[in-house]
Formats: C-alpha cells, structure tokens, sequence
C-alpha cells in the first residue's frame, strides 16, 4: 500500500502545475535606454524607447519624429558644464508583438551633438518618462556593454534590481569613425518583449554562421529536453501509462517519436493557421480548444485502459483456476499512437514563436529546423522518462511484490490517466467558452 | 471488499487531485494589485535594504535568510514603485531561500504575502497557515491568513486572526487590520480611531505612512468629510511625493469640489505612472463628465487592453475590471458571467456587491436582491453597497425602498462616486 501511494505521490508530482509566465517587465513599463559616444568627431546618443503593451495603446499611433523632437528635448547633456543641443538626426520605429495579440513599441532615435575636439567632461541626464515605471539605463562609450542588450534582453537575475540610472558623468575622448546607426529590420523587430525569450531569442540573430546555426540547434534541443521536464506535456500520462501497460523500452521510444512528429506538427500547423487567420484570431484564443482536444483525448485513453482493467479484474475474481496474474497484451498500437499525440498535440506557445518570428524575418527553414531540434529534445525527455517507468516497474516485480498491490497498479494508473485528462479539461473549459 | 475500498479510496484522492490540480492551473496572475497591507516595515530605506542583501548573496549565495529578506525586500519595492517586475523577483528570492532551507517560516509567509498581492487569496491562506505550522508564536502569518480569509469572506475567522495578530504584534498593520474590521461591521467612529493609531504609530519607511494616510484619508471620505480626508491625502504625498493611490483619491476630491481640470491632471498622473484599471476607469470617468467623451473612449479602451492583457495571463476573474464592465454596460451577458466567477473566487462581500450590481443590470433583480443582501450582511456602512440596493429595489418596484436607500448613500457620502452619486440624486 505505501508503494502504491509513494508511486501515485511521484506520478502526481510530475503533473504539478506550471507557474504562470511573467511577462519580462511587466505590462505597463516604459523602459528607456541612452549610449552616449563619440564618433565621427562628434557627440552621438543612440536613444531606445520600449514600450509595453499598455502604453503603447495609450499612446496611440505614434509620430516617430515628434517623439523624437521631444527626446531630443528632454535628454540633457553638458560638455565642459555647457549645455550642448542634441538634434535628432535619424528614428526607426517598430511594433514587436507582445502578449495577448497586442503590440508593443520599440523606438530608436539617434541624436547628434556638437563636434568634439579634446578630451571633455561629460554630464547626461535624461528627463524623459520620468515617474514613468520601467527600465532606466545609460551607457557612455561606443563598446560598453549594455546590461539589457540595450533594451532587448533584460536580465533575470535575482540579485539584480531593475536598473533605474537617469544621469551620468564621465570622459568623452574624440574619436574618428563613422556615426552609429540604428538597428534595422530584424534586430528592430526582434520579439524581445515575448515571455519565454530565452528560446525565441535565438531567431534574432542578424548572421548566421555554420557554427551559430549548430549552436541554435543544440541550444533548441537541450531548451526542449528541459522544457519537457516543465509540468505540462502529458509526462504523467506517458508515464502512467507504460507503468499500466507492461510496456517495453521498444514502447517508451516509440512514444518519444510520436510526440515528437506530433509537436512539430501541431506547431507547423498552428503558425499556419496563425498566419492565415492572425487578422481574425490570436493564437490564444486557440489554445484553450487544443487544451480540450487534448483533455478529452486524455480522459477517453484513461477510460478506455480503466475499463480493460476492470474487465480483466472481474474475470479473474470470478475464475474458478488460481493461477498467477497472466502477463497482459503489449499495449495496442492503436492506443499508443493515442497517447503519444495527446502529449504532443499541444504546441508550446515558446515553440510558436520561434516559428512566427522565423517567417516574419524570412528565415523559415531555420525556423522550421529549430522547431526540430526542439521537439526531439522533448521527445528525449519524454522517452527517458517512459523508460525510467518501465524500468522501475520492472523493479517493482523483479522484489517479488505480487499479489493485489501488482495487480491494482494498472487500474491505479488508469486512474492517475484519468484524472490527469479530467484536469485538463475542467482547466480547459472555463476558457473556451 | 478490501479491494473496492482501496478503489474507492484512490479514486477519491484522484479526483481530489484533479479538482485541486484544476483550481491551481488557473495560474491566476495579478496585475500590480491593491497594495497588501505592509507588516514589519524595517527603519532602514529599502532601496538600501535591497542593495545590501543583493551585495551580501553575490558574494554568499547560500545563506537561506538573507535571501528571505531580500524576497520581503522586493515585495516592499513592490509596493513603493509599482513596478511588478519586483513581485517577479520577490518570487524567485523567496523560492530560491526555500529550496536552500525548506522549512524556513519567514520565507513562506512572504510568499503568502505575494500570493496576498497578486489576489491568489486561497494560496495566501494556505501559505498563511504553513507559516504558522512552521512557527507557531509568530505574528506575520495571522495578518496573512486574516488577509486571505476577509477576501474569502470567512469574517469572524479573519477577525479572530487580526485580533491574535494585534496580541502579538501591536503596532501599524496590526490597528490598519482591526480599523478594517470595524469599517466592515459598520464602525465607521471605530475604524477612524484604529486608522489613527496606525498613522501614530508610522515609521521612519515613507510607503507605509503614506498608505496609512491615504486610508484613513478614504475612511473620512466615505463618511463624506471631504475636507478631513482632502488633508490625509496631502499628508500622504508629503511624505512620499508621487503616491499614485493618494493622487487618484485626491483627484476624486477635486472632482467633488467641481474643479474636473485639476482632478484630470492629477488622475492623468496616477494612471501614467501605473496604469491600474481603478485609475484608468477614473480618468476616462472624469473625461466623459467633463463632456469630452472621445477622450473617455480612448481611457475606456486602456481598460479593453487591460482586460485582454489579464486574460493572455490566465486571469479570468478580476473584480475590478468586472465592476467596471458592469458599470459601464459593456457586455453585459459576458460580463455576468465574469461577475458569477468573480464572485466565486472571492465570495467576500464586495464579490456578492458586484454580482448583485451585474444581476440588476441585466434585470435578474430578484436573485440580485439576495446578493445585494448578503453584500451588506456584516453591516457595512457602503455608499456605492447602498446605491446599488437601492438600484434593485427600484428594479423590483418598491420605490419607496429605493429612495430610501438613495437617500441613505447620499446621506453617507455625497460624491460616493463620479458616475453614479448624481444619478442616485436624481432617484431620491
């Protein structure tokens, strides 16, 4: 009996539930970034605006070169304790998609200073947004690094509080050169702002070299094996149900496969219809119906293997021979292919945007090979942990732990099946509709 | 017979599961929520207080208290900026203070806190009582667990919890908590008095002065002393200059007074610098009685974008943005049922107020009659609770109930609020 428990403990334990992603700053943050550098004989500041998803809606469309004017105006530099004019000389303007089918707004304004001749002292000051909550950062010299990729990749380190710097000092050397320029196409519309960036991130890359390419996939593999280990992605259900099924290593690697063609699949699938339809729907509004879909798929699979068991259970108890639990059938091929599409059927929403942001940079191929790589690192994870099932049931037998505990395991897990399927939709249905 | 037992039994432990699965894979998510009552405010700014911690765990990381104290550090910046990219990091210090000592009380009250913060109110008393378990003559975990159970509507419970919390710990969350108690069972003398003490009892920390002002501010306003509460918002923007909620009260002031400019200003203010759907709804309010209802569009738009934004994040019971839908008779069939859940989740008296209010707007005034009365059941001296009732007892024909019950919100406070105070006039 404590087996049992023990075991019905660890299956649920890997069904826990994911904690909700956080959107990187927060929804309503104006994150502002100043680099201040010579070049060209001259003062330049590269000025990055990202807005998130509210203020970018609160500020309606926006004028580019107004906006830019009043940077120009609220960004106060002193060379020598003289106050020098900033003029913006260039702007580019984006609208990344951020969360919920919104946008949000990424902004870069060069401005140009005065000519610089000699060493001179430096104060910046930047009173734009000031109150407003978000990312504050300045950065003097063309080769510093900016902590926040200048306003493309915000830290998730704990011991880093957001960085709030409105005013610098320092040294400006001359320096020849050509003027800085802002980012274009695919660095201005990378989708910095989306939750999961880690794994999206990879798309945005301006070049790709053979080795950056091999480095993504190996990167998108190992984000796959991990992200299979994050709740979700019917691990517990793969798991209950070679543990039910008397499966087989062949069974556990089978079902790794499956998932894999399936996930990548649903997700090539949905970025398809996402593209088709991303004026009528958001992909959110998809997802709470594959949810269904792959609750009930689940619910029917727990069902189905509960009722066999039951059945088998009834015979037995009513058979007149005492002879020991007979080894049941292999699981069906059928009922295999079940369960391995409903843990791959959901696409993971990270999965997605990869391959959105593949197509809106023209980089479908790679996008498409990520997607992969990604999914065989699921797949990795999934028949790794099919195999530790099959093999700790084995162990199970092999302490010659016969009798009614063996026998309930798989009625056990039918339930654990069950329930998880039953989770899935009650999650599910509130949602749609 | 043993082994249908044991079938029994492992399906009832499944189902369990699967409901209790269900519930927590809502993933409710907050948008910067109604700033939790603050506890154990150290005298020590906080921003210096993060710095500290932040320097001490770069250069020893495995030191399970300091990083409790830097998930309350967080918590705190939380609440004086606004800024949830604190709470995010409030949750990983906290976890990260579990995992090196799992049985750590402070750290799980903390986190109790942060569920408080982001409306997880079930959460917040389970961690609450966790707390407890692990450290059974501590304070902070009562004030958590009377937090959750107010918003669960567990009354007497919550007030017993705030009692043992102000035996133990006397001091500004303990007289805010019991100044809440009475203003919910009607005290309103009694809840002043007890908000009194909180604000004597300030400390040297900006942000909790300044909400204990800014509550005792809105405890005169709701018993229409305009003036006295006009001077405790003030107070609270002296000490801590920029403070959206005391700006937005402030504006509803100057509304009151008939000065909608400066009322815009400063509710323009509040709104840019944290845009929570209370301030937001306010502006656009402000704008549509200043006869400009283009610009109200655009702030009730915010609103729209704010809603999607919750329901990206798997939000799908906010009561504020139900209030306001209801309010401003936006959908009003999908808006009931967001008000029925609402209610559900948070089966408080404010929860039964809004879906008493949704009901009547949708004409169901006779199952809103019973809301609206479990609504005022504790007793609770509520303009808005009272305009509403009096809305469904005019539904329901009883006019002469209905002026009363206009009367009575008016009599309490006359500006009880932009949209409907005069409409309520109008009724009497």
């Amino acid at each position: 009996m404590k087996r049992l428990l023990l075991l019905l403990v660890a299956l649920s334990a890997l069904a826990a539930p994911a904690a909700a992603t956080a959107h990187p700053l927060g929804n309503f943050t104006s994150n502002r970034f100043s680099r201040v550098e010579v070049a060209a004989h001259r003062v330049y500041v590269l000025y990055v605006l990202d807005l998130a998803e509210i203020p970018t809606y609160q500020a309606g469309r926006i004028d580019a070169r107004a906006y830019a004017r009043r940077i120009a105006a609220g960004a106060r530099l002193r060379l020598d304790g003289g106050r020098a004019t900033l003029t913006p000389v260039a702007t580019a303007l984006a609208h990344p998609r951020g969360a919920g089918g919104l946008y949000t707004t990424r902004l870069e304004v060069l401005l140009r200073g005065p000519r610089l001749s000699t060493t001179t002292r430096l104060a910046y000051e930047d009173t734009n947004y000031a109150g407003r909550i978000g990312w504050k950062e300045i950065v003097v010299g063309a080769k510093t690094r900016s902590e926040s990729d200048e306003l493309r990749a915000y830290p998730k380190d704990l011991l880093q509080s957001p960085l709030d710097v409105t005013s610098v000092t320092g040294q400006l050397e001359p320096a020849g050169g050509s003027p800085p320029r802002l980012a274009t196409g695919k660095t201005l519309e990378a989708p910095d702002r989306v939750a999961d960036a880690g794994f999206a991130s990879l798309i945005g890359r301006e070049r790709l070299s053979a080795l950056v390419i091999l480095a993504s996939l190996g990167a998108a593999f190992f984000w796959g094996m991990a992200h299979a280990l994050s709740p979700g992605h019917g691990k517990t259900i793969v798991a209950a149900y070679l543990v039910g099924q008397r499966g087989t290593p062949l069974h556990a690697a089978a079902l790794g496969l499956i998932v894999t063609v399936t996930h990548t699949i649903g997700v090539f699938a949905l970025g398809l219809i996402t593209l088709a339809l991303s004026q009528l729907i958001v992909p959110e509004q998809l997802y709470p119906w594959l949810n269904l879909v792959s609750g009930l798929l689940v619910v029917a699979i727990g069902a189905a293997v509960f009722r066999s068991r039951y059945r088998h259970q009834r015979a037995h108890s009513h058979g007149h021979h005492h002879h020991h639990h007979h080894e049941h059938g292999a699981p069906g091929r059928r009922s295999l292919v079940a369960v391995g599409i409903s843990g791959g059927l959901l696409p993971c929403p990270s999965a997605l945007v990869v391959l959105l942001a593949a197509i809106s940079l023209h980089r479908v191929a790679f996008g498409m090979l990520l997607i992969v790589a990604f999914s065989a690192g699921l797949a990795l994870s999934i028949t790794g942990i099919g195999l530790v099932a099959v093999f700790a049931k084995r162990l199970f037998r092999r302490a010659s732990f016969e009798g009614r505990l063996v026998r309930l395991l798989p009625a056990a897990s039918a339930l654990v099946i069950l329930a998880a399927g039953l989770a899935m939709t009650v999650r599910a249905l509130p949602k749609v509709s | 017979m043993w082994r249908r037992l044991v079938y029994a039994g492992a399906a009832a432990v499944l189902a369990a599961a699967a409901l209790l699965l269900a519930g927590s894979l809502r993933g409710e998510r907050s948008h910067a929520a109604r700033a939790a009552a603050p506890f154990a405010p150290p005298s020590t700014p906080q921003a210096a207080n993060v710095e500290r911690l932040q320097a001490t765990l770069r250069t020893d990381p495995t030191d399970a208290k300091d990083w409790g104290q830097l998930g309350l550090a967080y918590e705190q910046r939380a609440r004086e900026t606004g800024d949830p990219a604190y709470y995010t990091k409030a949750d990983g210090a906290l976890h990260r203070a579990l995992r090196l000592a799992p049985r750590d009380p402070v750290a799980t009250s903390g986190l109790g806190s942060l569920a408080l913060s982001r409306h997880r109110f079930r959460d917040a008393l389970r961690l609450g009582d966790q707390a407890l378990r692990l450290a059974p003559s501590s304070a902070a975990p009562h004030a958590i667990i009377g937090d959750a159970l107010v918003e669960l509507g567990r009354y007497s419970a919550a007030f017993r919890s705030f009692d043992t919390f102000a035996e133990l710990k006397p001091g500004l969350a303990a007289y805010a908590r019991i100044s809440y108690g009475r203003e919910l069972v009607g005290d309103q003398a009694g809840a002043i008095a007890a908000m009194r003490l909180a604000v004597a009892a300030g400390t040297a920390e900006p942000e909790p002065s300044a909400w204990t002002h800014w509550q005792l501010g809105k405890l005169y306003w709701a018993t229409g002393r305009t003036k006295a509460a006009d001077e405790q918002y003030r107070a609270a923007l002296a000490i801590f200059p920029g403070y959206v909620y005391a700006l937005d009260a402030l504006a509803q002031v100057y509304a009151a007074k008939g000065d909608v400019d400066t009322a815009i200003d400063l509710e323009q203010r509040a709104a840019n610098q944290v845009p929570l759907p209370q301030f937001v709804a306010g502006l656009g309010d402000l704008y549509r009685i200043d006869g400009k209802p283009k610009a109200a569009a655009r702030q009730y738009g915010v609103i729209g974008v704010i809603d999607r934004l919750l329901v990206a994040n798997g939000v799908r019971t906010d009561l504020e943005t139900a209030l306001f839908r209801v309010d401003h008779g936006l959908q009003f069939r999908a808006t009931l049922a967001l008000a029925r859940r609402a209610q559900h989740e948070r089966p408080s008296i404010d929860g039964d107020d809004v879906l008493a209010w949704a009901l009547a707007r949708n004409g169901h005034c006779t199952e809103a009659l019973r809301y609206s009365r479990l609504a005022l059941r504790l007793g609770t001296r509520d303009a808005l609770k009272f305009f509403h009732r009096g809305m469904i007892e005019r539904c329901l024909g009883d006019s002469a109930a209905a002026r009363d019950w206009f009367g009575r919100a008016l009599a309490l406070n006359p500006h009880f609020s932009l949209l409907w105070a005069p409409v309520a006039r109008s009724l009497r």
